[in-house]
């Protein structure tokens, strides 16, 4: 008899009904991601095509080389969680554990080096309404593109971080053999979540660091 | 199809304690516990109604002051649509019956719905705290920047709150989405499904599609508030009615959460009144699903006067045009379905009834508003405010009761004094005109909404309406009165006392905790009665 | 035979769609990186409106690449791709008519 079994909960006729409600409920849950990303995304949309030099001078003040760095980063770790999860679709255990340990480590990576850009921007007074140092024509109008950067990125951030804790929670599990060739539905759910905040970031990058570069 | 299951425990008897009902997974029991909340809810926004109208008795503002008031409008807006309107019948009836309609055990979720339940609780608690410590008085829509800078008053709790609840909305939803998609029990097509089931999927669509807006769109103000800067501030360049988008975004197509499911209720109030297939089912799907998505590309008629573009007006004027004609299609086939039938006037009837005439006079209000030229003087007065509660209260609210009073017997296992409830049901039909008509009349005379005081001759109106809310409130207490009482001395009830079609009736009242001792094998289309 | 499924082919109890190989996960990888190294260096180049084109261009085809690969939408059910395709709708529908509302106005004169 396949692990799924023991998983089957009792709502559900089988385990493949149960699988394909798992999985059309993450994929529903990750649409509306994609609409509460959406708003900040629709928010700067408005802004830019009202103050574009602003825009454009503001992503100036980014730090392009780890905001590139930080996107090689996480698309790294996508790869690493569609891996791990292939892994246990073969029956493996220990190369899929290590690969989710690489992508939750390559989440934190990414996270400590937003801190240094967080930290930087604070010594160069890029922060509104914490310690604001612009001066110049675009000064008033820039700080919209810096409330949505860190909007954007604190929420990108926070999603990070509980996409980490999902990781290492999972790679525990698979560790201790709860999942087979049969079952791993929770691994499978952990890793669209975590493809989802990749994809939120592949549309941050250009948008906040790559705007006005080719001055 | 009709035949009943042998009985079993019910699903009431599965446990008595506090803990059982505060950790159930049962749909049924869920739907009990949101019932309990939304009437409370529902009360405190009526009792804010209530003052409003107390003071509008009289032109002076003498009942309380300006800032009082907005406050007092305010916590009715926020109550009343997010903790009674938007979850009342998805979260209620949705809950009891959707499982059971379409022959399923339980939600595919049961402890997400369960944690729905204390995103609702945990949304109201910060409501309330709002409300105990000072309230808010930007009027339930928030505009910035008065929201984001400029209102004293405690935006940040009720923000915060709303933003909780929200989650609520989105995961009910998503709960639905995946069961209707998943869970439908042999034979059960999508074109057999009752029209209950089919409303409860496009609120589902509606509320897990606009939602996650509102949401993002409550935390911008909570951000702007905390930081004191923001992507609304005019004073950087930002524009207000990038709010007002966002905002209305959510809000228009949340009117249609409010009263999809009421026209779902109501088709099955109709066809069981008159034991009748409905007609036109096939466009009656259409008609629900259309809704809900012309729903989404409507809401710039909230900003015709706002400093929206004339050409951007022009558009969603045209499409919220559009959108009045699924709505008739579905007031014509009611009506079809009522043509030379054998109408029996019992409560649900009644409440059915109601619905229809009151929904089709606000309509017909919302195409006035529709006109951008006559829009312009219609804007913030009386007659929007008449619009809405035609719809909201003359419809949804009334579809509701409707719905509760007919699957009350499946629900509790008991019969209501089906007097006590047509004379409710008349009085409430009697009150609410009473309060709203008049309503229509003064915004066409001029009264401004949101004002606590007016000219001296709007007062008769006032009066009239104030009248009218007295009755209407006590024509709620009735049903909570009548009902509450049959739980210990109503009669108890069959598996079907309506001899309605549908799968939860060929179920013991109440049903046992998973519904069916067997998944049924669906043959055939809803509504399935013997006469054409 | 359930209502459910009445067109979907059968399963065996191994559920969900068979994973792709090693080869294509990291040539997938690859191609993601190429794009963002595209997309930096196309930033660097003065190209006027195009600059902004090909970044949105290019986030698009990682999407996509991301979902269709990494996320199986390529191997597994129409309806999953149905809901994002929906979610993105959706947010195009925001994005596309405020900013039609915004690119419209006209700065209304008085009639004095």
């Amino acid at each position: 008899m396949n692990a799924s079994a023991g998983h089957l909960r009792e709502q559900f006729d089988d385990s493949v009904q149960q699988r394909e409600a798992s999985t059309l409920g993450m994929w529903t849950f990750l649409a509306t991601e994609v609409l509460f990303f959406g708003v900040l995304f629709a928010g700067y949309a408005f802004c830019r095509v009202i103050f574009p030099d602003a825009f454009a001078e503001a992503s100036r003040h980014t730090d392009m080389l780890l905001g590139t760095l930080e996107t090689a980063v996480l698309l790294s770790s996508s790869c690493a969680a569609a891996l791990a999860v292939r892994e246990v679709q073969l029956g493996g255990r220990r190369v899929a554990t290590w690969l989710l340990l690489i992508t939750a480590a390559l989440g934190i990576a990414f996270l400590a080096m937003h801190g240094l850009e967080y930290v930087a921007e604070y010594r160069e007074g890029l922060i509104p309404g914490i310690r604001y140092t612009q001066h110049g024509p675009h000064a008033a109008s820039m700080q919209l593109f810096f409330c949505l950067y860190y909007f954007i990125t604190g929420f990108h951030g926070l999603h990070v971080s509980i996409g980490v804790g999902l990781l290492l929670a999972m790679a525990w599990r698979t560790h201790r053999g709860a999942f087979d060739q049969d079952y791993h539905t929770p691994l499978e759910l952990t890793a669209l979540y975590w493809h989802l905040v990749d994809i939120v970031w592949i549309f941050v990058y250009p948008l906040i660091y790559l705007v006005g570069r080719a001055a | 199809m009709n035949t009943v299951e042998p009985a079993a425990r019910s699903y009431l008897e599965e446990g008595y304690g506090l803990r059982s009902w505060l950790g159930t997974s049962d749909h049924k029991r869920i739907a009990i516990l949101y019932a309990v909340a939304i009437t409370f809810f529902f009360f405190l926004g009526g009792l804010a109604a209530a003052l409003v109208r107390l003071e509008l008795v009289t032109p002076a503002g003498d009942v309380m002051s300006a800032e009082t008031y907005n406050k007092m409008f305010t916590f009715h807006g926020v109550v009343m649509v997010w903790f009674f309107l938007i979850p009342s019948i998805p979260a209620t009836l949705g809950n009891f019956l959707l499982p059971l309609m379409i022959g399923a055990r339980d939600m595919a979720f049961p402890r997400l719905n369960l944690f729905s339940w204390y995103l609702y609780i945990g949304g109201g608690i910060f409501t309330l705290a709002c409300l105990l410590l000072g309230g808010v008085d930007t009027g339930w829509t928030f505009y910035t920047p008065f929201s984001t800078m400029f209102s004293n008053s405690r935006v940040m709790l009720v923000v915060v709150g709303v933003f909780v609840v929200g989650f609520s909305s989105i995961f009910t939803g998503l709960n639905f989405i995946v069961t209707i998609h998943t869970m439908r029990a042999p034979g059960m097509t999508w074109f057999r499904l009752p029209l209950f089931v089919w409303s409860m999927y496009a609120v589902a669509l509606v509320m897990v599609l606009a939602t996650p807006v509102l949401a993002m769109t409550l935390a911008l103000i909570g951000l702007e508030r905390l930081f004191g800067v923001g992507i609304f501030d005019p004073a950087l360049g930002g524009d207000p009615l990038l709010f007002q988008h966002f905002f209305w975004f959510y809000s228009h197509p949340a009117v249609y959460i409010m009263v999809l499911p009421a026209m779902g209720v109501v088709s099955e109030l109709i066809t069981a009144g008159v034991r009748r297939r409905i007609f036109g089912y096939r466009f009656m799907v259409y008609a629900i699903v259309g809704i809900a998505v012309v729903g989404f590309l409507v809401w710039g008629h909230h900003m015709f006067v706002s400093g929206q573009s004339m050409y951007a007006g022009i558009v969603f004027s045209i499409l919220s045009f559009l959108i009045a004609v699924p709505s008739a299609i579905k007031v014509f086939n009611w009506t079809a379905t009522l043509y030379k039938g054998d109408i029996t006037f019992d409560a649900p009837m009644l409440y059915a009834l109601g619905f229809v005439g009151l929904f089709m006079l606000g309509g017909l209000t919302g195409l006035f508003l529709a006109a951008t030229a006559l829009d312009v003087s219609l804007t913030d007065t009386y007659f929007v405010v008449a619009h809405f509660h035609y719809i909201m209260v003359g419809g949804s609210v009334m579809a509701y009761l409707g719905g509760i009073h007919f699957w009350w017997p499946k629900i509790t296992g008991r019969l209501y004094s089906e007097a006590w409830a047509r004379f409710a049901a008349i009085l409430m039909f009697f009150g609410f005109n009473l309060t709203f008509f008049p309503q229509y009349i003064l915004g066409w005379e001029g009264m401004p909404r949101r004002y606590h005081e007016y000219l001296p001759q709007y007062q008769v109106l006032n009066v009239l309406s104030s009248a009218g809310a007295t009755i209407l409130a006590v024509s709620y207490l009735l049903p909570l009165g009548y009902l509450l009482w049959s739980l210990r001395h109503g009669a108890r009830a069959g598996a079907n006392p309506w001899r309605a079609q549908g799968l939860e009736w060929t179920t013991p009242s109440p049903p046992p905790l998973h519904n069916f001792a067997r998944t049924p094998q669906v043959d055939g289309g809803p509504y399935a009665y013997e006469q054409p | 035979m359930n209502a459910r499924a009445p067109s979907r082919q059968p399963r065996n109890h191994r559920s969900g769609p068979a994973p792709p190989s090693l080869r294509s996960n990291l040539l997938v990888l690859a191609a993601l990186l190429v794009l963002l190294g595209l997309s930096a260096g196309s930033a660097l180049i003065p190209m006027g409106a195009f600059n902004e084109v090909a970044n949105l261009g290019i986030a698009a085809m990682k999407a996509l690449l991301v979902l269709v690969f990494f996320m199986r939408l390529k191997s597994d059910s129409a309806l999953l791709r149905l809901v994002a395709g929906t979610g993105f709708a959706w947010l195009a529908l925001l994005i596309a008519l405020s900013l039609a509302d915004l690119l419209s106005r006209q700065n209304l004169l008085p009639p004095w």
